[in-house]
């Protein structure tokens, strides 16, 4: 042994023994088996440390409010502009203003207000988005489950995967826009006819990693139901993931509607969406470049927030990073 | 051992980690000596520090750690100042190597074995070419690897998992290492092989002269390869000695709890002794004796001030206040002396009256011919081959085998969770496998439970205890209104020795053996009448093993339950069931009462398996014989095997000239 342990350390008496006789030092103590029993954490709720932790991530935070300040002011915008959407008229003599006190974004090509076509079509893009957003969560997370948790099923549904995602996407869309129509509401249905299919394969990856852990076991044991393992046992730990999703699926329906639309194969032209804006400005941005500015940087923005937020929020949800 | 010279000496140690902001130190001031030529055991729970103290020795603690106090002298020079890649690779591996827990993840998986262990030898012996392969395939055959050239160039899913292991000896030896250090080496294995490898060990130590540092778990291990061992706790060494004083004069509260709460000591119808709670969290400030507020016998003093260490011999220091001259004296607990004792006693116990002895014994679980196979064709894989067995109402009948023999597919086939290929399963005299009835399901859900395996796994860590615990009472509904199920939740929480505020809490706050006692908690709310208990205690601690086990008697002896208990560890069964069962490859091999077992094994496997077995008793276990159990001593070309009842109650499988032999044996 070497010698540091020989000598008995003299460390300070410390202020609670201080007063106490050897005797009383040396006395058994009364040993309770609750205290044994009791660990060191306390209350915790998962969906309060879920905002902490994104509370956390400063960057995200901003974003957000940047975010939520944009989408009320697309409202605030047109009501306060000097023009209604639905009244523009063209007028060739105030084609291609520069923004000034009258048109605060300037005109267009055909002399209209470009304050109020840029923040009517962001109303329309984050509508839409948010449309798709929901419906592809829904029926992704319900296909996903079924999918995921049926053996039977399993093989054909991934046969009929592969076949559907083999062919792009934009060629569903050409066909859609070209055979019945171009609106809001088509535009919106066909985005999420054909958005759910990623998210029901992470999801059924997901459930089948899941499916057969203990715990699992345990609860078929129990006699649980299949629904009820599902809702209760296996959706609680996709959160994170469902929400990563959700929030990236609204930039990608975005620039998916700015491509269509560039493509002439969106929203019909009396709806105006960020896509059109885009799509008009093509031809005239090199000389007036604030014709592109404005759309696009409503585009950047949204597109950053929701990726910034989503990776924040998929982060606080997952509980390894609790506690 | 007679040399004095410590070749590795550890000073005033302190490791901390930082975690998402938060401090924790994981090793509190260790001091330890090493001596040239000995073997050395750190016996901790997990947690204790043990991993990362000798992580510190090869420069392999995590990013996030750091040494913020101390020294470790070795050769001259302090490793604890070393930094770069470049200082520690002059020691990693030339002088200290390491074998790592799981043979599985250490080698890679797509270089063939030779190249691997040939790339350590090029790297640190200097040799090249046909000279290193040469070497190579010599180490091959050390460490015990028959036909050693062909084996040269296979890759490692070739090789079974005891043979990965040697291959990962011989690469961390390859470089003729002065110290080695094996963490865990043989958990992942089975104890068959694990006694194979601790041979291998000890011979190679004797061969190339080596230091061993042996982190364990396992007392039974520690009794049979340490000379010198060292019990940790909470980060620190409190207690350090020789084998023989450690384990039959224990001074530290916690090393006389750790000996006195095996299973292995437990005397048949009597509680063992157990520690309660859990090590204590290393985030919070310790003060006095880490260890006090689990001790049934804690001083004042412990809580207030850290013992320093108290010399008990030349060679035997302990860290407790007990030893302190101003201390009242206290009585000795059990300790592993009286093993032999406890052997005595249970061999009375072998008149205890087990339930399948009395006239009027039922037949609660009945299995019959159960098969159960996987895949089909050339690749089909027989889990479980004919097996028939009755449990009888108020029993614990112990199913034992290594891993891969089917006996957790026999559990949940029983269960029905696994579906079954063939054979029949009634309970209370009703079939149960295949189409039943509505009720009938039901009845036989609420009367068969389970007990899972690895605590972490089984709770869903995303509901609170109270749901986890009352979703059988959701599904069948079996409680009047909210305040009821609330009352039951409780008085099954209670009744598993937890407290009643734990409802609202979520599981990760819990420890293992918590979480245990959380799944017992869920199982017995149904009120069931049979619970397959798969390897309940194998993935505790064993300072928490004991607990689980007194739960699971005094809950048999309240309740009237019925066990099958599903085990890989012989000595554990032997404690708490009635009869057992061996089984081999998916098949029963040999079927007795417990302590009939362990006095006359028959099956050559049976005998294999109890002598493989550690038994926590230096004197024992380094003197025991081990017997190797080789399939191909049975010739059943001609004359088929069948289950045979070859004396009362005692059943083997063997053909007729073996049960001859084993007719003989018995008289």
């Amino acid at each position: 042994m070497s010698k540091s342990k020989d000598t008995v350390e003299k460390t300070e008496v410390l202020d609670e023994t201080a007063n106490m006789s050897d005797e009383e030092l040396f006395s058994f103590v009364e040993y309770h088996h609750d205290d044994a029993e009791r660990t060191g954490y306390s209350n915790y709720s998962y969906w309060k440390s879920v905002f902490k932790n994104f509370l956390k991530k400063k960057t995200a935070v901003v974003m957000l409010c940047v975010f939520l300040c944009l989408f009320v002011f697309s409202f605030v915008a047109t009501a306060i502009g000097n023009y209604d959407y639905d009244k523009l008229i063209p007028d060739n003599e105030h084609s291609f203003e520069s923004p000034n006190s009258e048109y605060w974004f300037g005109t267009d090509n055909l002399g209209r207000d470009y304050w109020c076509q840029v923040w009517y079509a962001s109303q329309t893009s984050i509508k839409l988005a948010a449309i798709v957003a929901l419906g592809e969560c829904v029926l992704g997370i319900i296909i996903g489950c079924i999918w995921g948790y049926t053996r039977k099923i399993d093989a054909l549904f991934t046969e009929l995967y592969n076949i559907m995602t083999n062919v792009p996407n934009i060629i569903y869309m050409t066909l859609i826009a070209l055979m019945i129509g171009q609106s809001f509401l088509i535009m919106a249905i066909s985005m999420t006819a054909f958005g759910w299919m990623p998210m029901a394969r992470q999801v059924r990856n997901l459930v089948m990693m899941y499916r057969d852990r203990e715990y699992n076991l345990a609860s078929r044991c129990l006699g649980t139901k299949q629904s009820r393992i599902l809702v209760k046992n296996i959706l609680p730990f996709l959160v994170s993931v469902i929400i990563l999703r959700m929030a990236l699926s609204i930039p990608r329906t975005i620039s998916l509607e700015s491509t269509l639309s560039y493509l002439g194969l969106g929203l019909d032209v009396n709806t105006p969406s960020l896509g059109i804006l885009l799509r008009n400005s093509r031809a005239f941005f090199l000389d007036f470049p604030y014709i592109l500015i404005f759309p696009a940087a409503i585009v950047s923005i949204i597109t950053v927030t929701f990726y910034l937020v989503g990776n924040a929020f998929a982060d606080a949800c997952d509980p390894k990073n609790h506690v | 051992m007679n040399n004095k010279n410590p070749i590795l000496s550890v000073n005033d140690l302190e490791v901390c980690f930082t975690l998402r902001g938060k401090s924790l130190t994981a090793i509190r001031k260790v001091s330890l000596d090493l001596y040239d030529g000995e073997t050395l055991a750190i016996v901790g729970e997990s947690g204790s520090g043990k991993s990362v103290l000798t992580k510190c020795f090869v420069g392999m603690t995590d990013k996030n750690g750091s040494i913020t106090n101390g020294s470790i002298m070795y050769d001259g020079i302090d490793l604890a100042q070393l930094k770069t890649e470049k200082e520690w690779r002059n020691v990693r591996g030339k002088k200290i190597s390491m074998v790592m827990q799981d043979p599985m993840t250490s080698l890679n998986p797509l270089k063939k074995v030779g190249v691997q262990i040939q790339e350590a030898i090029e790297l640190n012996q200097g040799l090249h070419g046909a000279e290193a392969k040469a070497e190579t395939i010599r180490m091959l055959r050390a460490v015990g690897i028959p036909d050693a050239e062909a084996r040269y160039s296979q890759y490692p899913h070739e090789f079974s998992g005891g043979m990965r292991q040697r291959v990962v000896i011989a690469i961390a030896v390859a470089c003729r290492p002065q110290i080695l250090i094996c963490d865990e080496p043989t958990t992942a294995l089975d104890v068959t092989i694990q006694a194979q490898i601790l041979d291998l060990i000890r011979n190679l130590q004797k061969e190339l002269k080596m230091t061993i540092i042996y982190i364990t778990h396992d007392l039974g291990v520690v009794a049979n390869v340490a000379d010198r061992v060292a019990v940790m706790y909470a980060g620190q060494i409190v207690e350090v000695g020789h084998v023989d004083e450690v384990f039959y004069n224990p001074q530290h509260p916690y090393s006389m709890a750790l000996l006195g709460a095996l299973p292995q000591l437990g005397v048949k119808g009597e509680k063992l002794p157990t520690i309660d709670g859990t090590p204590p969290n290393l985030f919070n400030e310790i003060k006095g004796d880490a260890f006090a507020p689990r001790n049934k016998k804690a001083l004042k003093i412990d809580f207030y001030k850290e013992p320093p260490f108290f010399k008990v011999s030349d060679t035997h220091w302990a860290k407790t206040w007990y030893l302190d001259p101003r201390a009242p004296k206290h009585e000795d607990s059990t300790s592993i002396k009286t093993l032999n004792e406890v052997m005595e006693k249970n061999a009375k116990a072998a008149h205890m009256v087990h339930p399948h002895e009395s006239p009027d014994r039922e037949a609660l679980i009945q299995v019959k011919d159960l098969q159960v196979s996987f895949g089909a064709g050339k690749k089909k894989f027989v889990a479980v081959d004919h097996v028939t067995f009755d449990i009888y109402r108020g029993e614990t009948f112990a199913l034992v085998g290594e891993s891969g023999s089917g006996k957790t597919t026999i559990g949940r086939g029983i269960l029905r969770i696994n579906p079954i290929t063939a054979g029949e399963v009634y309970y209370k005299g009703q079939k149960i496998n295949g189409k039943i009835s509505k009720e009938l399901d039901k009845e036989v859900v609420q009367g068969c439970q389970m007990i899972f395996q690895d605590p972490m796994a089984s709770l869903n860590e995303r509901a609170k205890v109270d749901y986890i615990v009352s979703e059988g009472l959701y599904n069948f509904h079996l409680y009047k209104d909210e305040a009821d199920r609330q009352q039951k939740v409780e008085k099954a929480l209670l009744e598993v020795g937890l407290l009643p505020e734990f409802a609202t809490r979520f599981p990760h706050e819990f420890s293992g053996g918590q979480r245990q006692r959380i799944g017992i908690a869920r199982a017995l709310i149904m009120q069931p009448e049979f619970i397959v208990a798969d390897e309940p205690i194998s993935a505790l601690d064993v300072s928490i093993r004991a607990q689980v086990l007194n739960l699971l008697n005094d809950l048999k002896a309240e309740r009237g339950l019925t066990y099958l208990f599903v085990a890989h560890d012989l000595s554990v069964v032997r404690f708490i069931s009635d009869r057992i069962a061996v089984i081999h490859k998916g098949r029963i091999v040999e079927l007795a009462e417990a302590e009939e077992l362990f006095r006359h094994p028959l099956h050559p496997y049976t005998k294999a398996l109890l002598s493989a077995v550690p038994i926590p008793d230096p004197a024992q276990e380094k003197n025991k014989k081990l017997f190797i159990y080789d399939p191909s001593v049975h010739d059943y070309s001609v004359d088929k095997p069948v289950w045979a009842e070859i004396c009362h109650d005692h059943f083997v499988y063997g053909n007729e000239r073996e049960l001859d032999l084993y007719r003989e044996e018995l008289i």
